[in-house]
């Protein structure tokens, strides 16, 4: 065990873990709010990640930016990073629904056990990463360099590097944006409705399967803002990148309580931080080791998880 | 190399729900296998067999297919040459991709010995496929001669048919260790991936480099995010750091690493020995990378190899393909002599001791099959403007 | 007629619920639906929102043959159910839960000027207006419920049980809030209630089931005065 790495980088391991948490937290959105719709975990939702991975890559190797590029200026930087936010989000946004149509509701019309549901589930993602997989050759993509990697913000031993600071302040624009669409419109209410009582939502006039197919596309939104934060910081990808981390940000949804949209954002962040630090003291080959154990430890004591089940709840 | 590359997770996965699936799949194909015999196999003594197969097994596609691919480029050249002198009589190049998966090598495996017309292979590739497809291999009789897998374990396993065509894990690491020294580092940082090869390599190295490893971590499996260890590092004041394992974890974690601070140098086992670990890691952050290799630069190959190469693929020749050039060359030395069984061709390779056309180096094999050592080189390259340039071969201590 | 229930019937699974029930809903009236536990009552409300597929027979709404219309899609139709066991969404606070019923709508002005309407209807709603419906007693939610059902602006509004697990004193003082909104708004009501006593008194007209059949129909009046439908469904007289 080595405190003294703790001790000593207790300000970068903060910030870095808070920015790999922020990424978690947009990931896990994605699950939280289709469970907390369907009660169903969509496993696809990580190879849906993945794909705005490459989303990313190819819209930067559009502009003629691969690996090898120079740096560009901050203000191109800047536009390019916002360029692949959007086609990534899109992307990301058109494959989740996809797997809605494709693979969940014809299940639904027939009324599926669950069992069948989390076979497909397996299935769609499979058949995204191992499409990707062959699509691409199982290659690996390195990522254009975008911002500068020196320090901007400096105070003693904190330091935010310009990546750390888009990354958290997308994060929080993402998940501002989500809370107040969720809470205060009403395509939100009609979400917190069939999520609450699906029968008499319907008795409302509320569309269920539109209400669905919307909760994957911002899922898959959400997903796509992470992929470009998350290629910036990762430097690489490749067709299996979405499973490990999109089991993190699964497990960062039911840590905050699954259902819970404040819940996986807190969860993400909580995971980053517990990963990081434990990285620290026992070393990165415990990394995950430490992350689930948490996990565990604190659904034994709160089964359902930090803020408690059910989408919109967090509030009441 | 090692071949652990598929996420250990997903593996879990797959077991889980496909175990059986997989299994029947496998099966299946065995039994199709053994259809295609037909009664062709095992002719009479004297007679001239033609058509016989040498196998190529290994990444073909996939991440580390870069380090693949180049070795079955040349494999396929020298077969070429081969059949252009033996028109009546040709050899055909049996291709196996394994994707550098254990979990699929076993299947090939099985394929290749049914299929009785191979009598000669070369690889496995990596070392984690190699102890997948070995013991089928020793069972049906069929010699291998491994281009790059150099797990040191490989030879422990009482496989007769087991060659390897370059030095182990052992010699690289003390190597690498002599070049990480020339370099008079205050602090050295060593990393690895918890893999057999990088593991095993990371090992060899603070052994060889004593109490000037201050401080060490270890990777994951597909790990993407490295900000512990990079925090780590540059928290150590190390000035050289060595990693034990793959470029698909490598390039991020070096790239986390110039973005995090980093200014020391990075230098790696022949796992990173790729072009991918320089078009992913982009030539800003890689440069000055150093890669350490039981092989000497193919493009310093001697005779008319690299000629022939560049005039055949309008490319240079890349990692093992030199080694791979020489090794099918004494399986198609063994089939013109008219060595036409699997025995005959491990009996061939037993008594063998004569230098490549390409390497140079004079293949002669232990009882276990190691390369011998006093044939065994270890080069150093550096990451230039994009290219892999050869540094220096790496003294012995 | 407003509603037309044409001898439908219905199976859950193997069991049938409905033998061919016929009911009839003219524009402005009170209709209700009277029986024992299991009689069909909910089943045939549930035909008629649409939560239920019937397995043959016909509905017809406004003119329109409603019979295989998607649940939300009669909302917009304009029959707007406030389901039996109230459906209160417990998470959503009673303001979210009465802009829910005007789920369908797009003329905001209108639609807080209805709820403004329902809150004179329902002073307790007012006070409760941010909490959470699922913290509300059970006559608030049952309130929330009706209420909620007129924030669509139903041409025929379901009321199924509304005045189940209350006090005698809200008993009353939901009936006569239906009674208001008939009189007052002209809306139709198909009402299901247990309490034959109230419903009787209050509709128009009304229908006895039996098993899955209606063994009797007639006006409200007529039904009370009827002894057989007293020996069974009104205690004790």
């Amino acid at each position: 065990m080595q405190f003294n790495d703790l001790i000593n980088g207790f300000p970068v391991l903060t910030v870095t873990g808070l920015t790999q948490g922020a990424i978690y937290a947009l990931i896990a959105l994605g699950y939280t709010l289709v469970y907390g719709v369907l009660r169903l975990i969509n496993f696809a939702h990580s190879d849906v990640f993945m794909i705005g991975t490459f989303g990313a890559i190819w819209t930067w190797s559009a502009f003629g930016f691969d690996a090898n590029s120079p740096r560009p200026s901050v203000g191109e930087a800047l536009g390019l990073i916002a360029l692949a936010i959007v086609v990534a989000a899109l992307l990301c946004g058109f494959f989740a629904m996809l797997v809605e149509v494709t693979a969940y509701r014809p299940l639904r019309a027939r009324n599926a056990p669950p069992l069948a549901f989390l076979i497909t589930a397996i299935g769609a993602s499979f058949v995204l990463s191992e499409g990707m997989g062959a699509f691409t050759n199982r290659r690996q993509f390195g990522v254009p360099a975008m911002l500068p990697t020196e320090p901007v913000v400096s105070l003693g031993g904190w330091s935010l590097t310009p990546l750390q600071i888009s990354t958290l302040a997308v994060a929080v624009i993402a998940m501002v944006a989500l809370d107040w669409f969720v809470q205060r419109t009403r395509f939100g209410r009609g979400i917190r409705a069939v999520a609450q009582d699906s029968n008499t939502a319907a008795l409302m006039g509320v569309n269920k399967n539109r209400v669905i197919l919307l909760v994957f596309l911002i899922g898959g939104l959400m997903a796509g803002v992470a992929a470009v934060m998350s290629d910036m910081k990762a430097a690489s990808t490749r067709f299996n990148v979405g499973f490990l981390i999109g089991l993190k940000a699964f497990a960062a949804a039911v840590l905050g309580g699954i259902g819970n949209l404040r819940g996986a954002a807190l969860g993400g962040i909580l995971l980053g931080l517990v990963e990081n630090y434990g990285s620290a003291v026992f070393g990165t080959n415990f990394r995950d080791f430490i992350g689930f154990l948490v996990l565990i430890l604190l659904l034994m004591f709160r089964p359902t998880g930090l803020l408690g089940e059910s989408l919109g709840r967090a509030r009441a | 190399m090692d071949g652990e590359r598929a996420s250990a997770l997903r593996q879990i996965f797959v077991r889980a729900i496909g175990g059986v699936a997989l299994a029947a799949l496998v099966m299946g194909g065995a039994a199709a296998c053994k259809q295609d015999e037909g009664g062709s196999g095992s002719d009479t003594a004297g007679a001239k067999v033609c058509d016989l197969k040498i196998g190529f097994f290994g990444a073909l596609s996939g991440a580390d297919a870069g380090l693949v691919t180049p070795g079955q480029q040349a494999a396929k050249m020298a077969i070429n040459q081969y059949n252009a002198e033996h028109a009546d009589c040709k050899v055909s190049l049996q291709e196996y991709d394994s994707q550098g998966k254990p979990e699929l090598a076993g299947g090939l495996a099985t394929s290749a010995v049914n299929d009785a017309k191979v009598v000669g292979m070369v690889g496995p590739a990596f070392s984690g496929e190699s102890e997948t497809a070995n013991p089928t291999f020793q069972q049906a009789g069929l010699p291998v001669i491994s281009q790059s897998a150099t797990r040191p374990s490989l030879s422990e396993q009482g496989w007769k048919i087991f060659h390897r065509g370059v030095g182990n894990d052992f010699s690289q690491g003390p190597a690498a260790a002599a070049y990480i020294k020339g370099l008079n580092p205050a602090k050295v940082f060593v990393v690895d991936d918890q893999s057999a090869y990088g593991a095993g390599l990371a090992d060899e190295v603070k052994k060889a480099l004593g109490p000037l490893v201050t401080a060490s971590d270890k990777a994951t499996d597909n790990q993407q995010d490295f900000s512990a260890i990079v925090t780590k590092v540059t928290g150590s004041g190390a000035t050289a750091l060595f990693y034990g394992g793959y470029t698909e974890e490598a390039s991020p974690f070096l790239k986390q690493l110039r973005a995090g601070g980093y200014k020391g140098t990075f230098v790696g086992g022949d796992g990173i020995y790729d072009a991918n670990m320089l078009s992913v890691t982009g030539n800003a952050d890689v440069e000055g990378a150093v890669a350490t290799c039981p092989c000497a630069p193919a493009t310093e190959a001697k005779g008319t190899f690299v000629a022939d190469f560049q005039k055949e693929y309008n490319a240079a020749p890349g990692v093992y393909a030199d080694v791979a050039y020489d090794l099918t060359k004494i399986f198609l030395e063994a089939i013109g002599e008219g060595k036409s069984t699997r025995a005959d061709i491990q009996a061939f390779l037993t008594s063998y001791s004569k230098a490549g056309a390409a390497t140079g180096v004079t293949y002669k094999w232990t009882d276990k099959g190691e390369l011998d050592p006093a044939q065994v080189r270890v080069w150093a390259y550096v990451a230039k403007n994009g290219q892999w340039a050869p540094d220096k071969e790496i003294p012995k201590a | 007629m407003l509603l037309e229930i044409d001898n439908i019937t219905l199976l859950y699974g193997r069991i049938q619920a409905l033998h061919g029930i016929s009911v009839n809903v003219a524009q402005g009236e009170i209709v209700a639906l009277i029986g024992a536990n299991g009689a069909g009552k909910t089943t045939t409300m549930r035909a008629v929102s649409g939560l239920r597929a019937v397995s043959s027979g016909r509905v017809r709404f406004d003119g329109v043959d409603i019979t295989r219309m998607r649940a939300d899609l009669r909302v917009i139709q304009g029959i707007c159910q406030s389901p039996e066991g109230r459906g209160v969404f417990p998470g959503m606070s009673v303001k979210d839960n009465l802009e829910m019923g005007a789920y369908t709508r797009r003329d905001t002005a209108n639609i807080a000027k209805d709820m403004e309407h329902v809150l004179e209807l329902f002073p307790r709603l007012r006070e409760r207006f941010k909490q959470a419906g699922g913290t509300l007693s059970g006559g608030e939610q049952q309130m929330l419920a009706v209420g909620r059902a007129l924030m669509s602006r139903p041409k025929l509004l379901l009321l199924d049980e509304p005045s189940m697990g209350l006090a005698p004193m809200l008993i009353q003082q939901i009936f006569e809030i239906i009674t208001e909104i008939n009189e007052r708004d002209g809306t139709t009501i198909l009402l299901v209630e247990q309490n034959a006593q109230q419903a009787l008194s209050r509709a128009h007209r009304a229908y006895v089931l039996e098993t899955g059949k209606i063994v009797k129909e007639g006006s409200g009046r007529d039904l009370l005065d009827d002894p057989a439908v007293k020996d069974a469904y009104l205690g004790v007289a």
